[in-house]
């Protein structure tokens, strides 16, 4: 236990030296985010002005900070001064703030986003303080964007396993209590009761058990689970050292999908610092708990986030699910008790151990305590990643964070391809798991995907259930064989050749599937179907009946036409149509030839006098059917 | 014993009692409720995957599946209700909408059955009535259990070509349903691994991974996936159009001494196809290719001799039995004692080596009773017969601590002594294979020694030194076996047949009898128990093996001559071969013609194992039994009645055999253990008399390249298509 004391502290003396810096630092968000956005090359460019302009200053990569709109995000901390932070900077602006804080001396307040300071600063807003974050409640995210996710010494500081630390010195059952007290429920998307699962697995039989950290998140466009393993790995590590110490496992192991390399690499970087750290191998600090941490990489398969085909998976074998009982608790990963945890669970533990369970009750509400990650995405002005407390309004999330929509909101769905999409009647929907629920949808594992009047839901649907059926294992009939045919029809009803008796067929499939299918997969693939059903039937009667697509998505149910009135001819359309179906001399009218419009949308997104229109003409009547 | 828990359980409101650990569907299959599954089947690890046996059980969540529940005391099941019922139908219905189902809901089916009145309406790939499987599917008889008569979901036709490259059985996985049971046999009960799953979604199909063709994954064409496929997805090439068989009759493979249990299909009077005996003691339903694809082709080969045959200057005549009988009757008279031999096969019936030696003894008056096993083994057949004659039964292995191969690779042969290896590998027992190249033990060896044949004697050295603690390197993986375990050594046929097998088989010797070693012997010559038990080797009287002590054996180079100029050869069930001695005048008896090059004078047909009843010893000393399954081919005869016919000829009164009852009754009172509750034959050490280092075969000391797969000297892939790949594998 000293070594680590005498580590931490001086872990904390490096963090204050941060603090109170004498050098300038520059942070660059870096996360996979930040790098699509063009962060690493902004990283080189703030070198090369150091170079050129012989100025010293550290550069730190941090993590994801949230709001990935904003991305790429520089933070620039002169001593003495807070951290200033500036959004979507590119080449140009990166050297006006540059030299702005460098050679001038001050911040660039026309470009600044906010800062980190208590105090005001001269008008630019305190960070914490922006509309899109202010809502937010922090915990799982705390150290986002604000330390390198490389350096286990920045974790330290931050006061990083000390949860742990007071884990060990109480006893397995205690740790159990604590998190039963707080309430904490599975966050990868069941939203069971964390301590019950635990509680069947330390008191089932046998000296090995396993704890396995699933990161495998597959939904498509989720991403909370990555940002925190590549912003703060140490989190999960420490839960899952907490986790571990309480059901009594020795070996950890993270199922992580390959299509995460850097998150991967943070994690295993963060693994070797744990270990050197004395925070891994036998008797951790002294005491008789002994843990080590292994890293599974995944090969690409949605169904190996379901508990039973992940165990299959790192056993070697083909990822298909397996029928329960007997349950992982009990009978799990090579036939030891397991227990398997989402990233964002684990994330949680270090919190409620280190603050205490009360604490945690402060959040959320009764039977849905604490916080919640989500992926705001869509139609929405300000994507990213967000905490919340659970009990949050939809509406709140969707126009007070997210900044609402530009065009008229359509629907919000939630919990991935497992989900369900809920119209604007649910915009005062709590986000907890059992309103979720009861609408027909589920809370998942935290994506929400704001649509407007240009999707169009039937082809959503589509979407889903094409993810659905390619991911399928293949195992049991209802869903292999169920969600080809939903998915049939879905092509049928986009393609203008829908019947209304589809839509029953529809409704008994999700029935089938949903009763009949073996696993999570299956049994949750139905519901974009269903819920879409539901809430926006007559989108579907109008691609059936009407051969109109509302949202002029569906290909086959549109035709593109130049409003004659509207049009100017300014001939942008003309140079962007890849086929030369619109013709036209300048300042004349257009002609669109629709035999020769291949509907790529170019003309329509391009032309500044809603000249063009998409159109559901019917092209395939009842009777020209052949 | 202990007494297994019950347990009581309500099901459609009646209380009844199961065993605790059964699943709710064997617990209804027990009560006569009958629950439909596909995937679940008896023998094989439970699947849920087909969801058609699902049932509602308070306290359970959903609709459980019940071939995957286990049953608790108190536990309340409905299986009928209208929920469950409609769920089953529309799985169904969804199954069949991925399968050519077009004929079961034909309104014109039971008259297109009945009359084929109706000119073909679907393709050939839509219906039942063209499938292989038409009336044995499991698939016709659950949609009628469930009561099943149309559907509204399109047929989706998956358009896979049909599979039929690789030897023995075809496959169209159009037909496939995916239910998992051939996978799951491979895997969990046969250990090989040849066939999973592939792709998923729609595309999800079954197969060897990479691309692979069977032969290539290493497929021992065991045909377990073959019989429990429930659709027609699967077929054996041979029985493929045969329907439904007309009767199955049990009997013993003839083509090793494992002796597996047969399961003989006979339609319109022919063996048209073999299934294995999942509840056979010796190899559980673990057989090979040999035993199960390789006899209806070699029986009912076009090349079956049909009628005895004379050599003329002109050619062969065709001649009656009569005169047949008569001519070999002649010329073995004018040969006089000692001008003639006869050549056994080791896989002859007990009841055929009874006669054959009582025929040399009595009528012919010679001790020249020869057979392959000497020419083969030459100098060596002294301790190769001690070992054989006590190789200990297959499941030694299933206790044993340390197991060590020799030269065995047992993809197609000895199936049921290499799947007990890897099951004991798979527990936990040290697993050693000594190899020339990779055989198909390796996977789950603790160490796969490959090495030249001429250096397996020393790694045998290295073992015993190691285990008499003159220490070897510790890390070597002759180190390996302990002093005091439970060790089973398994010589295979490489061993058996490369040149210094001499010395493996005396280091064999010491290890069985100095250092505790259990030893099997894995050897091609079917009945060398009955060859040994009834006395068909020179200077062994039957019953030989009753003596105390030890069995005592003359070396046949002492008991005959074989250098000296012979007359006539009779060959019962054997091809003559250039190890065996010159004579003048062939009588061949046997199945089918000897090898181009060999001209036989005279030419006697013989009845195969599946026409003629008989008995066989099998190298556990098990006595098993051939049943008639069908009728001699053509005018072929049993070998006994042949000799038996023969010896009439020669001296009245001899060897006058009535029927095959006549000759059990006479070997009952000669050997004893051939009657009784046990049936097998008490097996004594082998000792043999005269040099041990035996005048040499002067046709050369026995082949050295294990031989190709023969029966009755006739080599398998010269009359069974299958057999031709799998030979060039072996040699690989």
């Amino acid at each position: 236990m000293n070594k680590l004391a005498k580590k931490i502290d001086t872990a904390k003396g490096k963090w204050d030296k941060l603090k109170d810096n004498r050098e300038p630092i520059v942070y660059v968000g870096a996360a996979s985010c930040g790098r699509a956005a063009g962060a690493l090359e902004l990283k080189e460019a703030v070198k090369a002005f150091l170079d050129e302009n012989k100025k010293s200053a550290r550069v730190i990569e941090v993590g994801c900070i949230g709001p990935c709109y904003l991305e790429p995000l520089v933070d620039i901390k002169m001593p003495g001064q807070p951290r200033v932070s500036y959004n979507n900077v590119n080449a140009k602006t990166l050297q006006m703030i540059l030299k702005s804080h460098f050679v001038n001396g001050e911040p660039h307040k026309k470009l600044a986003l906010g800062h980190f300071g208590t105090d005001d600063l001269d008008g630019i807003p305190r960070f914490w303080g922006l509309p899109m974050l202010k809502p937010q409640v922090r915990i799982v995210l705390r150290n986002c964007g604000l330390i390198d996710p490389e350096e286990i010494d920045q974790y330290l500081a931050v006061d990083g396993y000390q949860g742990f630390m007071k884990a060990l010195k109480s006893t397995p059952e205690d740790v159990i209590a604590t998190v039963r007290q707080a309430g904490l429920r599975g966050r990868g998307g069941a939203g069971f009761p964390t301590f019950r699962k635990w509680t069947v697995c330390r008191e089932s039989p046998g000296e090995q058990k396993y704890l396995i950290c699933n990161a495998d998140e597959g939904d498509p466009g989720a991403f909370m689970n990555r940002s925190l393993i590549e912003s703060d790995p140490h989190a999960v590590l420490e839960g899952m050292l907490i986790a571990g110490y309480a059901i009594g496992a020795s070996k950890g192991i993270v199922y992580i999908r390959a299509e995460y390399p850097l998150a991967i690499e943070r994690l295993k970087r963060a693994i070797g610092q744990m270990r050197e750290y004395g925070l891994l191998g036998k008797n951790i600090l002294g005491s008789d708990f002994s843990f080590e941490i292994k890293i599974k990489e995944g090969a690409g398969a949605f169904v190996c986030g379901e508990e039973t085909a992940l165990i299959g998976s790192i056993e070697g074998k083909r990822g298909m699910p397996r029928s329960r009982p007997p349950f992982p608790a009990i009978a799990g990963l090579f036939g030891a008790p397991t227990i398997i945890n989402n990233v964002e669970t684990l994330g949680t533990l270090p919190n409620i151990l280190r603050n205490g369970p009360e604490w945690y009750t402060r959040f959320g509400k009764e039977g849905n305590r604490g916080t919640k990650t989500f992926s705001l995405v869509g139609k929405i002005r300000r994507p990213g990643l967000i905490e919340v407390q659970l009990g949050t309004t939809l509406r709140e999330i969707i126009f007070d964070i997210g900044g609402g929509v530009q065009k008229p909101f359509k629907a919000i769905q939630t919990g991935g391809p497992s989900g369900g999409c809920l119209s604007e009647e649910f915009l005062d929907l709590t986000v907890d798991y059992e309103s979720l629920a009861s609408a027909g949808s589920i809370m998942g594992s935290g994506g929400l995907i704001v649509m407007d009047e240009d999707t169009c839901i039937v082809d959503l649907a589509k979407y889903f259930l094409d993810f659905t059926q390619k991911e399928s294992c293949g195992k049991c009939v209802p869903c292999r064989v169920g969600t080809k045919h939903i998915l049939e029809i879905l092509q049928k009803i986009t393609n203008g050749e829908g019947t209304p008796d589809d839509l029953l067929a529809l409704r008994t499939l999700g029935d089938t599937i949903k009763k009949g299918a073996l696993c999570g997969l299956g049994q949750t693939a139905p519901n974009p179907v269903l819920t879409t059903l539901r809430y926006f039937r007559n989108e579907y009667l109008e691609h059936i009946k009407d051969h109109r697509c509302r949202a002029t998505v569906c290909k086959p149910l549109i035709e593109y036409r130049v409003i004659k009135e509207k049009c100017t001819g300014c001939q942008s359309c003309v140079r962007v149509c890849p086929t030369g179906a619109i013709t036209g001399p300048r300042s004349e009218p257009h002609n669109l030839d629709p035999s020769k419009c291949i509907k790529c949308r170019s003309c329509y997104e391009v032309c500044r006098y809603e000249a063009i229109a998409g159109d559901a003409i019917v092209i395939r009547t009842a009777e020209s059917k052949s | 014993m202990t007494r297994e828990k019950k347990v009581t359980i309500t099901i459609d409101n009646r209380k009844v009692e199961a065993k605790a650990n059964m699943t709710i569907l064997q617990a209804a299959r027990e009560n006569d409720i009958d629950i439909p599954s596909l995937c679940a089947l008896e023998h094989l690890p439970s699947y849920g995957a087909c969801r058609l046996c699902v049932v509602e059980v308070d306290g359970i969540r959903g609709f459980p599946t019940s071939c995957t529940t286990p049953v608790e005391d108190g536990m309340v099941i409905r299986t009928d209700t209208a929920e469950v019922r409609t769920l089953r139908q529309e799985v169904l219905k969804l199954l069949l909408s991925e399968h050519p189902a077009s004929c079961l809901f034909c309104e014109e089916q039971t008259d297109c059955k009945n009359f084929q009145g109706t000119i073909r309406k679907v393709g050939v790939t839509t219906g039942c009535r063209y499938c292989p499987n038409d009336d044995m599917c499991e698939l016709q008889e659950i949609t009628k259990k469930v009561g099943l008569t149309e559907t509204s979901y399109p047929v989706y036709y998956r358009n896979f070509p049909v599979e039929k490259e690789d030897p023995f059985y075809d496959r169209d996985y159009n037909l496939c349903l995916l239910c998992g049971r051939c996978v799951r046999v491979c895997n969990d009960i046969r250990l090989n691994g040849t066939l999973s799953f592939k792709q998923r979604g729609k595309l999800t199909t079954i197969g060897p991974a990479f691309g692979r063709t069977h032969l290539e994954a290493g497929c021992e064409f065991c045909g377990a996936c073959v019989a429990v496929c429930p659709t027609g997805a699967l077929s054996a090439k041979t029985s493929k159009w045969a329907g439904k068989p007309d009767e199955i009759v049990e009997s013993t493979c003839p083509y090793c001494p494992v002796g597996c249990t047969l399961d003989l299909k006979v339609k319109g009077g022919e063996v048209v196809d073999v299934s294995a005996d999942y509840d056979s003691p010796t190899e559980h339903g673990l057989i090979c290719v040999k035993g199960r694809f390789a006899i209806p082709e070699y029986v009912l080969s076009p090349d079956r001799l049909a009628q005895p045959t004379i050599l003329k200057p002109e050619g062969h005549d065709l001649l009656p039995w009569e005169g047949a009988l008569d001519e070999a009757a002649a010329k073995l008279k004018a040969a006089g004692p000692k001008g003639s031999f006869i050549v056994v096969s080791p896989q002859l019936s007990n009841e055929d080596l009874f006669v054959a030696q009582r025929f040399a003894r009595e009528v012919l008056g010679t001790e020249a009773i020869l057979s392959p096993v000497m020419f083969d083994l030459g100098s060596d057949l002294r301790p190769f017969l001690d070992l054989a004659v006590l190789s200990e039964s297959v499941d030694t292995i299933d206790t044993a601590a340390g197991i060590l191969t020799i030269g065995l690779d047992t993809t197609y042969g000895f199936t049921p002594v290499g799947i007990a290896a890897k099951r004991a590998a798979k527990r936990g027992a040290v697993l050693v294979t000594v190899s020339a190249d990779e055989c198909n033990l390796d996977m789950l060896s603790e160490e796969a020694v490959q090495s030249d044949p001429a250096r397996w004697p020393d790694f045998m050295e290295g073992v015993m030194k190691s285990m008499s603690g003159n220490g070897t390197r510790k890390k070597a993986a002759s180190s390996f076996f302990k002093k005091g375990d439970r060790n089973v050594l398994v010589i295979g046929p490489d061993a058996i047949f490369s040149a210094k097998r001499g010395e493996i088989f005396e280091s064999a010797l010491t290890m069985r009898d100095s250092l505790g070693w259990k030893v099997i012997v894995c050897h091609p010559y079917t009945n060398l128990m009955g060859m040994l038990a009834m006395g068909a080797f020179p200077g062994l009287k039957p019953g030989g093996m009753r003596s105390d002590g030890a069995l005592k054996l003359k070396d046949p180079a002492a008991v005959v001559d074989l250098k000296q100029k012979w007359k006539v050869g009779y060959f019962i069930g054997e091809v003559p071969s250039p190890q065996m001695p010159r004579c003048d005048y062939i009588i061949y008896e046997n199945a089918l013609p000897a090898p181009s090059g060999i001209d036989p004078d005279l030419v006697l047909p013989a009845a195969l194992f599946t026409e003629a009843p008989g008995t066989t010893i099998s190298c556990e000393g098990k006595i098993l039994v051939f049943n008639k399954a069908s009728a001699p081919f053509a005018d072929s005869k049993p070998d006994w009645w042949i000799m038996s016919s023969i010896a009439e000829r020669m001296k009245k009164g001899a060897l006058k055999y009535a029927s095959l009852a006549a000759i059990q009754s006479e070997i009952r009172k000669s050997i004893p253990g051939f009657s009784g509750k046990d049936r097998r034959v008490p097996r004594k050490k082998v000792a043999m008399e005269g040099k041990t280092a035996a005048a040499r075969n002067p046709h050369g000391a026995g082949r050295v390249m294990t031989p190709f797969e023969t029966f009755r000297g006739v080599a398998l892939h010269d009359h069974v298509a299958g057999m031709k790949a799998i030979e060039e594998r072996r040699r690989k």
